[in-house]
């Protein structure tokens, strides 16, 4: 069982016996359910700047966390080391969430199959040091070639693997490995006395030779260019309501912040989301139906079993405008009396697990994307996007656009820079009025932070349109 | 748990280390320990308590201009080799760069040097939890419309950092770390708000008490009920102490060495121009006492230095780190962090900006991205209050706040005194003139 089994079990001689013992020590009468948290993760990155590939990174961090829960409370405490001894310890700590209670045996059970997503492999091994570091001085050459306004080129290509394993009192005995490649684009451009950025990339669960053995270096380098080359021409965008549509692929962002959020279980559990006690009720218009599907091979949200051992599932959220379910660890579906839907995440083994979004997007509706612009008398054609922020209690949502346009009478118009939009996620989605038959996934680069955690999301819509929608900017 | 590692005995391993490797190579060893828990109380019952316990070290190699790091968080000799081995073996395949290496400077330091951050003191966590139990208690007692919590969190630490290098440089320092934070909910009309307040020092006598926290964090979330939009405008707006901390930091970001080095930044050509009214001057004073942000030295093991960076509205200097003023040909200033930063104005601070304001808003959030260090251009959602003849007059939601950064430092007008102590950026609220509020009508 590769890395944990050899150097972190077998080095250490923590038998089934041992560890049953330390699960235990976490459990007991009052305690709901105890788990451990085996990782080993080892990252990588390299970097290309003014033509060097002057900077190399490579990290481990390894860990085991030991978590008892009970009712809506949580103990947690972890460790770096992996002695006996330094285990029942943290298990003691985390078991102090609750002062009484008998103690109770608990044993470890057969490892668990389910279905894998991704190659298990670690990408880091797989491909030689010195083809990352020609492919990255390939495409900055091939950057610099074609664009003589080129005054910064800064190209990374990072991945990690992580090792992890997930033993319980319910008789989880999970074992994953979970690869991760990133790439990514960054370029500024200098027109006279004006500087403007372009950037791209993409990624998944997959081996270095899916980005460098293929054209979609090239294809992310060219992309970086273009948007550069737009936001060089842009012009300032006037603040006010507008209609506004948005393209498909990475501006499901919107979906992410303006709904995705306020949908985990824990905000409604504790009723802190403005879509709490909304299931069966309308929230979206009903040409929407948005699901959160961990289970599609390779992409960089999705994960074979989530961090509590569950295998991942494609969750309907929002079922033609009516809000059908929320997404689940284990913690929150059974204080809600419902099932975990594999939506258990968490950073590291340092973490608490907590509900968060795998790959969230919303499936195609009827219409041509031509057709949707063809409709808006004016407005704004957003298609990048560099991020976005919720406050899932007031349902106020923000995104930010690194690519937009105007739209007049139909037809797309002058590039806008500065172009942020403000909404109401409960509102905001009733005031859909047209979803393009052009479902389109990111391309692997979105990282989401809730609670101080960062975990890998992506996230998908088809071309669509927001009747009305406030759009900040320095013109009134 | 972990082996509590001091960095006596970490600085043992590592000269013993030292003695065997590439004397051809310079090498830099950077480690962190914090150890400390962080206990919620949601309820009047405790929902989570986290015991944190970290290590890490980073090993820097620079190989004939060449660098490598590794980094590892076992730090028992056997990981501390294969992680030197594995610098090596990047720094082999990365590319040679005239500007890499270790620091001219040596300096030694010890944790003898009393830097006034390390208050280390024996807490026990369910005297905490009583604590966080009556700031979330405070806040519910203190208005029926206080309905809901995400519960009050206290978190200690201690801190304990290491560099060392094979030029003989070492230095190390101790700090301590104490928080206590409330988020609460409120609910009128079937619309819910929450907000937030926290205290943070480095001397646990030195926290806001658990009532003062909780009233404040209930003031805050209640004071946003019956938010409403506003029409589209352009109008001067004062940013909380909190939100011009933030405008600062974008300031900050873009005089930095490799956004200057890179080309990234709207204050590009700008050293020793005026960018601020001539009334502003912003210092950084690294070593001062309960700073959040005090250090005795950078990442690259330079000593930090106080500063002038703008004097009288002029930008004196970037903040670079070693790479970066050797690529820019300039003196280094220590600035591999940026460590307390103070806004000092020339003119009297009033004690309350909005009654300065005949027509305009207050900004006490910001949501998004959007400041853009490479033109400059700002552009974020914000919640705030409208503000009429010097009073607040009602919540405003769903807006856009947008101007260019360089036109927003242009047309600072005034500094409030309420300095926000507990950011390493210190700066009080900030007036500035001419800015344009999206809204929805």
């Amino acid at each position: 069982m590769s890395y944990i089994q050899d150097f972190i079990l077998n080095n250490h001689d923590l038998t089934d016996e041992k560890l049953n013992k330390v699960l235990s020590k976490a459990y007991s009468s009052k305690i709901d359910f105890a788990d451990i948290y085996f990782e080993h993760t080892n990252v990588e990155s390299w970097t290309i700047e003014d033509s060097i590939v002057k900077n190399g990174t490579s990290s481990i961090d390894g860990g085991v966390g030991i978590r008892s829960v009970i009712g809506d409370k949580s103990g947690l405490a972890y460790s770096n080391t992996f002695s006996y001894s330094d285990l029942a310890e943290a298990a003691n700590m985390a078991r102090s969430i609750i002062k009484s209670g008998e103690n109770k045996t608990a044993k470890i059970g057969k490892p668990i199959k389910f279905k894998k997503l991704y190659d298990t492999s670690s990408p880091i091994g797989l491909t030689d040091d010195k083809d990352k570091v020609n492919f990255l001085k390939d495409i900055d050459q091939y950057i610099r070639q074609k664009e003589p306004m080129v005054e910064q080129v800064i190209v990374t290509l990072a991945a990690s693997h992580s090792s992890i394993l997930i033993l319980n009192t319910d008789g989880i005995n999970a074992f994953d490995e979970r690869p991760l490649v990133r790439f990514s684009v960054m370029v500024v451009l200098k027109k006279g006395k004006r500087r403007e950025r372009g950037s791209s990339g993409g990624g998944g669960r997959f081996a270095y030779k899916e980005i460098i053995d293929t054209k979609f270096g090239y294809k992310f380098a060219d992309e970086a260019l273009r948007q550069a080359t737009v936001n060089l021409e842009a012009l300032d965008s006037k603040a006010g309501t507008m209609t506004v549509v948005l393209g498909s692929g990475w501006p499901g962002i919107l979906l992410h912040e303006a709904i995705g959020h306020g949908l985990e279980g824990d905000f409604n559990r504790k009723k802190t989301s403005a879509f709490s006690g909304l299931i069966g009720k309308k929230v979206a218009s009903s040409q929407c139906t948005i699901v959160d599907d961990g289970t599609i091979s390779k992409r960089r949200g999705s994960l074979s079993i989530d961090d509590e051992g569950c295998e991942t599932q494609n969750t309907m959220l929002i079922e033609k405008g009516i809000l059908r379910g929320y997404m689940q660890d284990k913690l929150n579906a059974q204080l809600m009396k419902t099932k975990s839907t594999g939506n258990g995440r968490r950073e590291s083994y340092a973490y608490l697990p907590i509900p968060r979004m795998t790959n969230t997007f919303m499936l195609p509706g009827q219409y041509h994307n031509n057709e949707i612009i063809e409709s808006v008398k004016q407005g704004i054609y957003a298609v990048n996007f560099s991020g976005g922020q919720v406050d899932i209690t007031n349902g106020q949502f923000v995104f930010t656009a690194s690519e937009a346009y105007m739209i007049r009478d139909g037809r797309i118009s002058s590039p806008i820079k500065g172009v942020t939009l403000i909404g109401n996620g409960p509102e905001v989605l009733k005031k859909v009025s047209m979803v393009g038959n052009d479902l389109k996934l990111d391309d692997g680069v979105g990282t989401c932070g809730k609670d101080g955690q960062n975990v890998p999301v992506g996230v998908g819509q088809p071309t669509l349109k927001i009747d009305e929608i406030t759009v900040g900017g320095t013109r009134v | 748990m972990s082996q509590l590692v001091t960095t006596q005995s970490i600085k043992q391993t590592l000269l013993k280390i030292i003695t065997n490797l590439n004397k051809k190579h310079d090498y830099q060893f950077n480690v962190t320990t914090s150890n400390g828990f962080s206990i919620n109380c949601r309820f009047k019952e405790v929902e989570n308590i986290e015991y944190h316990n970290d290590t890490g070290m980073v090993v820097t190699v620079f190989n004939d201009y060449k660098k490598g790091i590794a980094s590892t968080n076992d730090l028992s000799s056997a990981s501390i080799e294969k992680t030197i081995a594995k610098a090596e073996n990047i720094s082999k395949n990365t590319q040679p760069d005239e500007y890499q290496g270790l620091p001219e400077s040596n300096f030694t330091l010890s944790t003898s040097k009393n830097l006034g951050i390390f208050y280390p003191k024996d807490l026990k966590t369910d005297d905490m939890a009583s604590i966080a139990k009556t700031c979330e208690e405070e806040a519910f007692n203190f208005d029926k419309r206080i309905v809901n919590s995400e519960g009050a969190t206290f978190s200690a630490a201690n801190n304990e950092h290491m560099i060392l290098n094979t030029k003989e440089a070492f230095g190390s320092f101790k700090s301590t770390d104490y928080s206590l934070s409330c988020i609460t909910l409120a609910e009128e009309n079937k619309l819910m708000e929450r907000d937030y307040w926290y205290s943070s020092a480095r001397d646990y006598n030195k926290l806001e008490t658990a009532k003062q926290i909780g009233i404040k964090a209930a003031k805050r979330t209640i004071s946003r009920l019956g938010a409403k939009t506003i029409s589209t405008r352009s109008c001067p707006v004062i940013f909380s102490p909190e939100m011009a901390s933030s405008l600062i930091g974008s300031f900050l970001s873009a005089i930095s060495g490799p956004a200057i080095y890179k080309k990234s930044s709207f204050l590009l050509e700008k050293l020793n121009q005026r960018i601020f009214p001539e009334f502003i001057n912003i210092k950084e004073k690294p070593h001062l006492a309960d700073g959040s942000g005090t250090k005795p030295y950078d990442c690259d093991g330079v000593l930090t230095i106080e500063k002038d960076i703008i004097q009288n509205g002029t930008l004196n200097t970037y903040l670079l780190d070693t790479y970066s003023s050797r690529k820019l040909n300039m003196k280094c200033t220590g600035n591999g962090v940026i460590t307390n930063i103070t806004m000092e104005p020339d003119l009297p601070c009033p004690s309350n900006l909005i009654e300065t304001l005949e027509d305009g808003i207050l900004i006490t959030e910001m949501m998004g991205s959007g400041a853009n260090i490479l033109t400059g251009d700002y552009s974020r959602g914000a919640f705030g209050y409208l503000i009429k003849n010097g009073k607040i007059e009602h919540p405003v939601t769903e807006i856009t706040v947008a101007s260019n950064l360089l036109k927003m430092f242009e047309n600072i007008k005034s500094i409030g005194n309420d300095f926000d102590l507990r950011n390493n950026i210190r700066t009080g609220s900030i007036l500035i003139d001419n800015i344009t509020i999206g809204g929805t009508t």
